[in-house]
């Protein structure tokens, strides 16, 4: 019985401490609503630590072609993210036309992008660290041969 | 009554700290670049809303271009020999009022320092486009700080954007196909 309540509190406590690790870099969370009849609808939370990590186990070829621009705008990047952290929430661009709303927006540590066009709405949402990890990955891949 | 004493001197310390920080969340408060950009006739609008910490911390580190190192390095900034530093050295000096009007067939074109600020207006009058523009005194001085003669200091006007007291419409561009306005105020959404 002892054994069991031992092992019930090491289980519980690896959870918590696997949760807390999954969720230490936030969420990203995607949303797509397809308008048309019998459209798609996906919703996604995604620990942002997992889809950061999974990063690392792409092969560099898939980034080659990016990675030379990225790699120019790192300084940018690096210095932009921190700042963009530090700043007020709010709403930073906002494109409005007859067929298309697009909404770039900052949230607590994220960076929330809203389209909402003629076809789909769409809601994006990324943690800033977790996008910076991105960017550097991608930027740091090595070029194709 | 020395009691009280002590009391009102201790509510006057406190409310006198408050004031102070009061004092200092103000003069913290975030400074933000708006641009707006409608087209009337396609009903398209574009609104871009940045906190002037963030491009106070980005600008220098972009080095790409004609920009470097927060400065931007502008071709022909002499204009035919007519150097632009030593007019803005000039216009520093100079009282307040008209300095430029031009008025011919096409353009009326006026420039004046009114209020402590650069003011430009143009007016083209076949497209009935007007172009209004103000920059602030200060910031005219930051754009020209540290910098050879070639060179804006865009780091340094930023800067001084975020040191000024009030809000200030940079820019306004009304013509037919688009009506441009760029300001600084302290709110985070572009209500004027």
């Amino acid at each position: 019985m002892i054994f069991l309540a031992k092992l019930g509190m090491g289980v519980l406590g690896a959870a918590l401490v696997g949760g807390a690790a999954l969720s230490s870099e936030g969420f990203i969370h995607v949303k797509v609503h397809e308008k048309q009849p019998n459209g798609t609808n996906v919703n996604l939370f995604v620990p942002a630590v997992l889809a950061t990590t999974a990063l690392h186990f792409v092969p560099d070829r898939n980034f080659s072609h990016g990675s030379d621009h990225l790699r120019e705008c790192l300084p940018i990047i690096d210095a932009a993210i921190p700042a963009l952290e530090e700043s007020p929430d709010g709403l930073l661009v906002e494109v409005i036309d007859p067929s298309e709303h697009v909404r770039v927006s900052k949230a607590g540590a994220s960076i929330v992008v809203d389209v909402n066009d003629a076809e789909d709405v769409v809601h994006v949402s990324v943690p800033l660290g977790a996008a910076q990890s991105a960017i550097h990955r991608v930027a740091e891949a090595r070029p194709a041969d | 009554m020395k009691t009280g004493k002590k009391h009102l001197l201790a509510l006057v310390a406190v409310s006198m700290l408050l004031l102070a920080a009061t004092f200092a969340v103000a003069a913290s408060a975030t400074r933000y670049l708006h641009v707006r950009v409608n087209n009337p006739a396609t009903h398209e609008l574009v609104k871009v809303n940045v906190p002037l910490a963030l491009a106070e911390r980005v600008i220098p580190a972009i080095n790409h271009g004609e920009l470097r190192d927060g400065k931007i390095h502008v071709g022909n900034f002499t204009a035919d020999n007519v150097d632009v530093r030593q007019i803005l050295d000039a216009l520093k000096t100079a009282p307040e009022g008209e300095f430029v009007t031009v008025q011919n067939t096409d353009d009326d074109i006026r420039v004046a320092k009114e209020n402590g600020q650069v003011v430009v207006q143009v007016i083209d009058k076949q497209s009935k486009e007007t172009v209004d523009v103000t920059v602030p005194w200060d910031v005219v001085q930051a754009l020209i700080s540290d910098t050879s003669k070639d060179q804006l200091n865009v780091e340094a006007a930023i800067k001084a954007l975020e040191n000024l007291g009030s809000d200030t419409t940079l820019v306004r561009v009304n013509s037919k196909d688009e009506n441009v306005r760029v300001w600084v105020d302290s709110r985070n959404t572009d209500s004027e």
